[in-house]
Order: C-alpha cells, then sequence, then structure tokens
C-alpha cells in the first residue's frame, strides 16, 4: 500500500511537462540508438550521457532508463526488416521476424513484437513495484560484510554465465577492479596507482572507458568490415491480424515470466532470456516445426522477454545497488555522476526521486507503443544514413560526452586507448562486461570489505560469524568452480538450441 | 587467434605484476586495519594465478586451422579505415587544446567523411560546419556543456 501510495505521487510528478519530454526524448533516441546495427545500448546510452548534463537529476535519470529500454525496443526494427540485430538481444527476433517480413508480414512482426514489448515492460514494472521495496528494505539491514558478499556473488554470477571463456571472464573481472583502484584510496585518501598525474586522482573516468569499450570499439570493428545495409522488405502494415494476436497471447504471457525471473540475476545478460523464452515457446508448441519459418509466437514471446528483462534488472541496481549488465552499470554510472547512489538507502533517502523514475517506465512503455508503431517507417529510412556520417555523428558525441563530464582531454585520450583495448578484445573473445561491472564496482567493494575487516579487527573470521555474507560468498565460489570444471555439461544456451 | 590470446594473457599478466610491485609499495596494514595496498595487492596476486592459469590452458588448446585466416589487426581494405579514424581523433584530441574545439572539429569531420568515402563537397562542407560550430552552439548554449576553445580562446 506504502509502495502504491509513492507510485502515484511519482506519476504526479512523472507527467509533468519537463519530465514528459525527457521521456520522450529518451524514447527517441534510444529507438535510434537500437536500430543503428552495431551500436549497443551500453555505448548509446553512454555516448548520450551528455546530452543530460543541464538536466536535474531525476530529468536526466528519466531520460537515461528511456534511452535504454527504448534501445532494446529499437533492435527489433532492423532483426525483422533487413534480418540484422540492431542490438544482441534482437538475435533471436531475426529467426522468425525476418522470415515473417520476407512472406510479406513485417507489419504483423512489428506490431506484436511492439504489443508484447509494451506488456512485457509494464507487467515487470508493476512486478518490480512490489519487489523493489521489500527487497530494499532487506538490504537495509546488511552490514559491510553482507554488501561486500554481496557484489562479490554480483560479479561471479556475470562469470559464471561466462560458458567456456570463464577463466577469461575471471581475469577481465580482476583486470576491471584493478582498474579501478587506480586513483585517491577511498578510506585513508592516499594516492595510488596515480605515476603524478594529476588526472588519474580521481580514477580512470567510467564514462570514457565504456565509451571507449563499447562506442569506439565497435565503430573501429564496423569501418574495418564495411558493413552496408539494404532494405530487403517492405511495410504494408504495422498491425498484425486477430488470429496472430489470439496466437501470442500465451507467448506474451510465458515471455513476461521469463524475462522478469532471469532480469532479476546480476549477469545474465538480455540475449539468455531471449533464448529461453523462444526455447520453451518452441518446446511447448503443438507445430514446433513453424519456428523459424514465420511463427509469430517466436517474435512476440522473445521481444516480450527482452523489454521484461530490461525493466526487471533495474530491481537488483535500485534495491540493491548491483548492475546487472554493462548498460545497467552504465545507468548506475549515471546515478553516481547525479549525485545519487544506487541501493537500499535510495528509497529512503530519495523516495520522491525514485518512484518518479518508476513511474516514468510505466509512461516510457506507453509512448514506445504510440511512438513505435506508426513511425517504424521513418526508423527504417535511418539505415539508409552512409557511414561514413554516421561514423562521424558518434565520434562527435563520443568526444563530448568523454571530454564533457570533467572538462578534460585526458578522458578523450582515456576513450581513445580503450577503444583500441575494446577492438582487440572483442576480437580475441576476452568478454568485456565482467570488467565494466568491475570497474563501477570495485570502489564499494574494497571500501565495504576494508570497513569489514576494521570492524573485526583484521580478522576474516567475521564472515563466519555472518551466515548470509558467508553463503553469499561460498554458493557463488562453488557455482564456479563446478563450472570450470564442468564446462561442456553446465554450459548455458547454445544457438543451436533455437536451431 | 590463439597467439594473440597468448600475447593478450601474457600482457594482462604483466599487468598483474606491476600492479602487485606497485601495491607492495603502499602499506599492506596500518593500526586501524587494510591499508591502501591491501586490497590491489590480493586482487594482483589472484589475477597473477588466473592469468598463468589461461595462458597454460590456451598454449594447451589444439591449433585452430582456421587460426591462420582471423586476422587480430585489421587488414586489408578497412585497415585504412580504421587507421583514419584512430589517427583523425588523436590528432583531433591534440589540436583541441591548441585551436579548440569548433575548429579541430570542422578539420576532423570533413577529413573523417572524406577518409570514409564521401565525395560530394558541398555535403562534406556542411556536415563539418554544423558538426562543429553548429554542435558546438547547441551544447554550449542549450545545453550547458563547457567545451574546449583551446590557447586561441576560440
Amino acid at each position: 500500500m506504502e509502495a502504491l501510495t509513492h507510485l502515484l505521487q511519482g506519476f504526479a510528478a512523472a507527467l509533468s511537462l519537463n519530465n514528459l519530454l525527457f521521456a520522450f526524448a529518451g524514447c527517441m533516441l534510444g529507438t535510434l540508438i537500437g536500430v543503428l546495427p552495431g551500436l549497443g545500448p551500453a555505448a548509446g546510452t553512454a555516448i548520450l550521457i551528455p546530452l543530460t548534463f543541464s538536466l536535474d537529476a531525476t530529468g536526466a535519470i528519466i531520460m537515461l532508463c528511456a534511452i535504454y529500454y527504448g534501445a532494446m525496443y529499437g533492435g527489433t526494427i532492423t532483426s525483422v526488416l533487413i534480418n540484422v540485430p540492431g542490438e544482441a538481444a534482437s538475435v533471436v527476433t531475426c529467426i522468425d521476424g525476418h522470415q515473417m517480413a520476407r512472406q510479406g508480414r513485417a507489419g504483423s512482426a512489428l506490431g506484436i513484437a511492439a504489443i508484447g514489448s509494451f506488456v512485457g515492460g509494464t507487467l515487470a514494472t508493476v512486478a518490480l513495484v512490489a519487489v523493489a521495496m521489500p527487497l530494499a528494505s532487506l538490504a537495509l539491514k546488511f552490514g559491510p560484510a553482507e554488501f561486500f558478499a554481496l557484489m562479490v556473488a554480483g560479479l561471479c554470477l556475470v562469470v559464471g554465465l561466462a560458458g567456456n571463456n570463464m577463466l577469461a571472464a575471471l581475469l577481465m573481472t580482476v583486470i576491471g577492479l584493478l582498474l579501478a583502484m587506480i586513483g585517491v584510496d577511498p578510506v585513508r585518501g592516499a594516492p595510488r596507482f596515480t605515476f603524478g598525474v594529476e588526472e588519474l586522482y580521481d580514477g580512470i573516468g567510467f564514462v570514457p572507458v565504456v565509451m571507449g569499450l563499447f562506442g569506439i570499439a565497435e565503430l573501429l570493428l564496423a569501418a574495418e568490415k564495411r558493413q552496408t545495409h539494404m532494405i530487403s522488405a517492405e511495410l504494408k502494415t504495422w498491425l498484425p491480424t486477430r488470429q496472430e494476436c489470439r496466437q501470442s497471447v500465451g507467448a506474451i504471457g510465458r515471455g513476461t515470466v521469463v524475462g522478469f525471473v532471469l532480469g532479476l540475476i546480476p549477469g545474465v545478460g538480455a540475449i539468455v532470456p531471449t533464448f529461453m523464452a523462444y526455447v520453451l515457446e518452441k518446446r511447448i508448441s503443438k507445430t514446433p516445426e513453424r519456428f523459424g519459418k514465420g511463427a509469430i509466437e517466436g517474435v512476440a514471446t522473445a521481444e516480450t522477454a527482452n523489454n521484461a528483462y530490461a525493466n526487471a534488472a533495474m530491481v537488483p541496481l535500485l534495491a540493491l545497488g548491483i548492475p546487472s549488465s554493462p548498460t545497467i552499470a552504465v545507468l548506475m554510472g549515471a546515478f553516481i555522476i547525479n549525485g545519487i547512489t544506487p541501493g537500499p538507502f535510495l528509497f529512503t533517502e530519495q523516495p520522491a526521486l525514485v518512484w518518479t523514475v518508476i513511474a516514468s517506465f510505466f509512461i516510457g512503455n506507453v509512448l514506445l507503443l504510440i511512438l513505435n508503431l506508426p513511425l517504424v517507417g521513418l526508423w527504417a529510412k535511418l539505415l539508409k544514413v552512409p557511414f561514413s556520417y554516421m561514423c562521424t555523428g558518434i565520434l562527435i558525441f563520443c568526444i563530448i560526452g568523454a571530454y564533457g563530464l570533467k572538462q578534460s582531454l585526458f578522458d578523450v585520450w582515456v576513450m581513445l586507448g580503450f577503444g583500441i583495448l575494446g577492438y582487440l578484445l572483442r576480437k580475441l573473445d576476452f568478454p568485456i562486461a565482467p570488467a565494466i561491472l568491475a570497474l563501477i564496482l570495485g570502489p564499494m567493494m574494497e571500501k565495504s570489505l576494508r570497513t569489514t575487516l576494521e570492524i573485526s579487527g583484521g580478522s576474516f573470521a567475521i564472515f563466519l560469524d555472518r551466515p548470509l555474507a558467508l553463503a553469499m560468498l561460498v554458493v557463488p565460489v562453488i557455482v564456479i568452480g563446478v563450472l570450470i570444471f564442468k564446462p561442456r555439461s553446465l554450459s548455458p544456451l547454445r544457438e543451436s538450441d533455437v536451431e | 587467434m590463439r597467439q594473440g590470446r597468448l600475447i593478450a594473457t601474457g600482457a594482462m599478466l604483466a599487468f598483474c605484476l606491476f600492479a602487485l610491485w606497485q601495491s607492495l609499495l603502499l602499506s599492506l596494514t596500518d593500526r586501524l586495519g587494510p591499508g591502501p595496498g591491501f586490497f590491489p595487492f590480493w586482487l594482483a596476486l589472484i589475477g597473477i594465478v588466473l592469468a598463468v592459469a589461461l595462458l597454460i590452458t590456451t598454449a594447451r588448446e589444439p591449433r585452430d586451422p582456421s587460426d591462420g585466416e582471423t586476422h587480430i589487426l585489421p587488414h586489408g581494405p578497412g585497415a585504412l579505415r580504421w587507421l583514419a579514424i584512430v589517427a583523425l581523433l588523436a590528432a583531433a584530441t591534440v589540436a583541441m587544446a591548441v585551436v579548440g574545439f569548433r575548429i579541430s572539429m570542422l578539420v576532423f569531420n570533413a577529413a573523417l567523411v572524406i577518409a570514409l568515402g564521401e565525395r560530394r563537397w558541398w555535403a562534406i562542407a556542411l556536415f563539418a560546419v554544423l558538426g562543429s560550430f553548429g554542435v558546438y552552439y547547441v551544447f554550449t548554449t542549450w545545453l550547458d556543456v563547457l567545451l574546449p576553445t583551446g590557447w586561441l580562446e576560440f
């Protein structure tokens, strides 16, 4: 009941003209990011952070969240029309979505994707309202030992889903944590790894690193390949038929559940819920042979799971302060830039902000539905913009984003350096997500561990006296150990599952 | 690919060894408990173990016949575009400190779109001006974002 009262107050604030405009602009920009193949939601959200510098904290967060779920929807358009996923999670949509487009049913595919995204996103936000506050209240009872253990567990889960690449993922996590150590020691104030460079005293900027590892690296990969895309499907209508809607109802329901549940688990990533929802739908279907040949349920369940996941992934961020994916880590960075620390205290210290942002999720989902159905043709036209202009335009935003936060050209160099590093790591198949999450969680992890050890006088035995912290430390470590030694039998979903 | 992974893991091992040495220069513990070097020391140590393990597992992997076709560094016609982006971005960053955002981005925009294949002079000129002076105006006037003006204060 308390949550409902807060939510209504949140709606009153979120429906103000300014906040509506921020949500609208965020949805438009996010969809644009999603439409552009290769530029994922993490890079897109990071690149657009400078647009929010002059906004108040609530407006900035509303806009960035709208960019996030706009990007999650935008990827669908290219998946259906040209068989190229705008972002990784839309890969599954290509399977049946593009087949539908080739049969002249592109509008039905995009229509059901928009409806599924709306239903999945809205229901997941309802569940977020129900779950987030009790979870935050529980987390308020956590001490530094539990917070440290929680962050270790979150990172372990990210690593655990790296499949056969787990050693590399663990190493990347450690590299990310070590990079996070650069700057002034958060407890004693002593400079570390700064080598007298003044710009390093504040640490390595999160925004330039993310822009480099995702944005610049993606542009370098695209420039090398010179991707050119042609529209191969025409859009005649943007609404599914009544029969198609009936076929999709169950798929949308199941997609919502799968997306929401998996969204609560840090590190799952957007692609796993869509794969799982698709596999589930195919397995329970009476006509599984239609899947891969234009089954509308395949599009409906994947897109619903995708957006349900996107909204559910906000639960660990808002309630526990744990980012569950690189994009959510970028959002967490945006919270911190605006002087807000996500986590259980957010609900008690900044209730107006958090509930306004949650209310804006509902509004954003409605805006996406209203905007995207009639504007699909316009988004498709964007794919005809030549790469030379698109690439240069994105680089302008990257330079402004890297420089604008601290007015430091050093950060532009950091972005370029991490761009080249990201390009090489991507080519060598090293996972980048664990390093990004570690970079943002590193300072908090260190502070929690050192506070814990100061309380115990330097003894690690304190973890034995705190069963919850011990469990959160031991269970993920055991799971990772098992996965390292049994990678083949316990590996996560493979692409062959959806063939 | 395999050789590239070995080199990259070796570089990460070197990074962890360097971090270990640097953390030992800081105090690991003090009278209040763990010192500034404590967390990085343990992280670096774990990193070294992981890097060595990864080096061993990568070295023991069977050679993939398609490895020879995989290029880690940019190659072919795309390499020039790749180099153009990196070199022009670096040049623009240097130039920004001297001549400011507007002039450096004017040249950067024009040079990069030409390097990436555009040949219509009016489109290049329009894009270069909008992407430098136009963007500067929007960000500084409407969005209150400070952009570099350089030594020339322009």
